[in-house]
């Protein structure tokens, strides 16, 4: 029997069943679209992150002018004596890979046909193992970091381009760093595609090796560090300046252009979206409770003369709000779970995105951060625009109240 | 030590705008109620009844005179103060009933003294005693729906009752009940405000009523006869 606001509140909620089911189902359809919406935005983050943070490395070291000035000659700013540092690198308790890097450009010829390409000089066996999917082997086999002979593997438009396949020989070309151009004959061992088609056009990967003879040098561009978590990239990245103070340690995040560019895009995209469902939610929440309120005024004003304070009633239909809101709230967060749960079980690709050659698994992050802000806040609003309707009314004069039919 | 009468109105004015009309409802009315006096309060439609309870029940406001709710004259009353008397003071009756369709009769009688806080055991054991002395204790689990409309008035007193006000303010309580429950539920709202000593002023047309009250007033054109 033991009578309480929230338990009035609740009562009254179940007056008119179906308005309040209609509002708690709406309410839950927009908590669901925030939440799918999030968790898409933030598994497109986490992906790009991963891709980034694969492609270069959790952490980036180099020269200082590597880093901001354009190089006269090919590694201009190289760093010498890269093994040394490679093994000092090493002895960090966070790091798992330390791979060197030459990028160089040039260009690269079948004999009949020359083109530009867009080259790197890897150390073969550490680096395709932490490319993982952002680098797919279309044909043939990847480079080796123990092969003695000058080996290449392209983009796959760049060898349709030239005509090469696994076994075809073709030519190097580039700058040497005394200003020089320098050639090497490499055979392909394999084509691979990154899935961005742009790329795959003047995609070359050699060895190390291979790349100092082309380039006529010892140095490399710059180390990418790779640790043992995202999560440790920020400590390391302290530690390595303090170790290293004469070279810049920059992190994924700097050099992630595209990275940054898209979550500023989804950021308004899927903050605008979220802030037009809120308000869709509120209204709707707020029509139900104004809807609730107007049939209610005699015995609004009824409780008004018997003694309730106005504080008392707002209360009252902030918990009504509260309720349904609350209700919708955690029933679209179920909802949205489930669609994540259920992605997973049974994926859906995604087409394309501009730019590039491949779908991609349609994921959903199920952030808990997120979950709880939305569900607080889809609550609160709730109970704002309740309150708001309801503080209106109380201002009705409690005789024309008890008059109302 | 006499005890304050439970409301006195002194010299009250009141009126309304109707549109371009200017409705004189009380022109200079003055009238006592002691505890455990029950009034009936006379009159046909427009004669300024309903404004006289309007205003004895603090929810409306005179246009000039004076009220005194147990001696204190309501002027030094601000909003929230005059809310606090009606929960406290005053018990409200009405034709229809206005009990709160979601609420159990148990809950319904027990709303005033959950707004008072009165601690939940005290509020179970005087639902449960005034229930019984409306005998409705049966029906304490039943939403008001499923009551008769004289057992529903029967809940309205008790609610008006239990917080054990000094003044109950009664509209036209019987004339949604047909004779022979009005009967009943005009003896209840007598023998229960004998009993606990609260001063009754009940609007009505209802003639039964005149040979159960203490007094009766009748108003005419706003003014007392």
């Amino acid at each position: 029997m033991k009578l309480s606001w929230l338990k009035f509140a609740f009562y009254n909620t179940l007056r008119n069943r179906r308005r309040s089911g209609i509002t708690v189902v709406i309410a839950a359809l927009g908590t669901a679209a925030i939440l799918l919406a999030g968790g898409f935005a933030y598994s497109t983050y986490e992906g790009l992150a991963q891709i980034s943070a694969r492609s270069t490395g959790h952490l980036i070291i180099g020269k200082p002018q590597h880093f901001t000035s354009d190089q006269d000659v090919p590694l201009q700013y190289g760093l010498e004596n890269a093994a040394a540092l490679q093994s000092k690198l090493l002895t960090d308790p966070a790091v798992r890979y330390v791979l060197p890097r030459i990028e160089y450009s040039g260009l690269i010829s079948n004999g009949d046909k020359s083109t530009i390409m867009m080259a790197v000089g890897i150390d073969p066996d550490a680096e395709f193992s932490v490319k993982g999917p952002t680098l797919t082997l279309k044909e043939g086999e990847l480079l080796q970091t123990e092969s003695a002979e000058a080996e290449i593997v392209l983009g796959e438009a760049l060898a349709r381009s030239l005509k090469a396949k696994p076994g075809s020989s073709l030519t190097l070309m580039a700058s040497t760093t005394d200003g020089a151009l320098n050639a090497v004959d490499v055979t392909v061992k394999g084509l691979v595609s990154t899935g961005v088609p742009d790329l795959d056009k003047r995609l070359v990967y050699s060895n190390i090796k291979t790349a100092q003879k082309l380039l006529n040098t010892q140095r490399i561009s710059s180390l990418g560090v790779f640790l043992n978590s995202m999560d440790a990239t920020l400590p390391a990245q302290a530690r390595l300046e303090k170790t290293f103070p004469e070279l810049t340690v920059q992190n994924w995040l700097e050099q992630a252009f595209f990275y940054k560019s898209v979550r500023d895009l989804y950021n308004r995209i899927f903050g605008a979206l979220g802030a037009i469902i809120s308000v869709i939610v509120v209204f709707v929440v707020a029509n139900a409770m104004a809807m609730a309120i107007i049939e209610r005024t005699r015995e609004v004003g009824t409780l008004r003369a018997m003694g309730t304070l106005p504080g008392q009633l707002i209360r009252s239909f902030s918990f009504e709000g509260m309720i349904l809101g609350g209700t919708g709230a955690l029933v679209g967060a179920a909802l949205a779970i489930t669609i994540a749960l259920l992605l997973t079980i049974f994926p859906v690709q995604m087409p394309p995105p501009p730019g590039r050659s491949s779908g991609y698994p349609l994921l959903i992050t199920i952030d808990v951060a997120m979950y709880a802000i939305t569900v607080f806040m889809m609550i609160a609003l709730s109970m704002l625009s309740s309150a708001l309707i309801a503080r209106k009314t109380l201002r009705q004069p409690i005789v024309d109240a008890l008059a109302h039919n | 030590m006499s005890l304050a009468p439970a409301i006195e109105l002194r010299a009250v004015h009141k009126t309304y705008q109707l549109g371009a009309h200017v409705v004189k409802a009380l022109q200079g009315v003055d009238l006592t109620l002691q505890r455990g006096e029950l009034l009936a309060l006379t009159g046909p439609s427009g004669s300024g009844k309903s404004t006289i309870l309007n205003l004895c029940g603090l929810i409306d406001l005179a246009d000039a005179g004076d009220i005194l709710l147990n001696g204190v004259n309501i002027k030094l009353y601000n909003e929230t103060q005059k809310t606090l008397q009606r929960r406290d003071t005053i018990g409200f009756i009405f034709q229809s009933f206005n009990l709160v369709p979601v609420m159990t009769v148990a809950e319904n009688v027990d709303y005033p003294l959950f707004l008072t806080g009165v601690p939940a055991a005290e509020r179970r054991e005087r639902v449960a005693a005034q229930l019984k002395a409306v005998g409705l204790h049966e029906h304490a689990q039943h939403l008001p729906d499923a009551l008769s409309g004289g057992q529903r008035q029967r809940v309205a007193i008790a609610r008006a009752l239990i917080k054990r006000p000094s003044l109950v303010i009664a509209d036209e309580p019987t004339a949604s009940l047909d004779s022979h429950t009005a009967d009943q539920v005009l003896d209840l709202m007598r023998e229960r405000g004998h009993a606990e000593g609260v001063a009754f002023i009940i609007a009505s047309h209802d003639n039964r009523l005149t040979s159960r009250s203490d007094r009766i007033v009748s108003l005419l054109d706003g003014r007392l006869q």
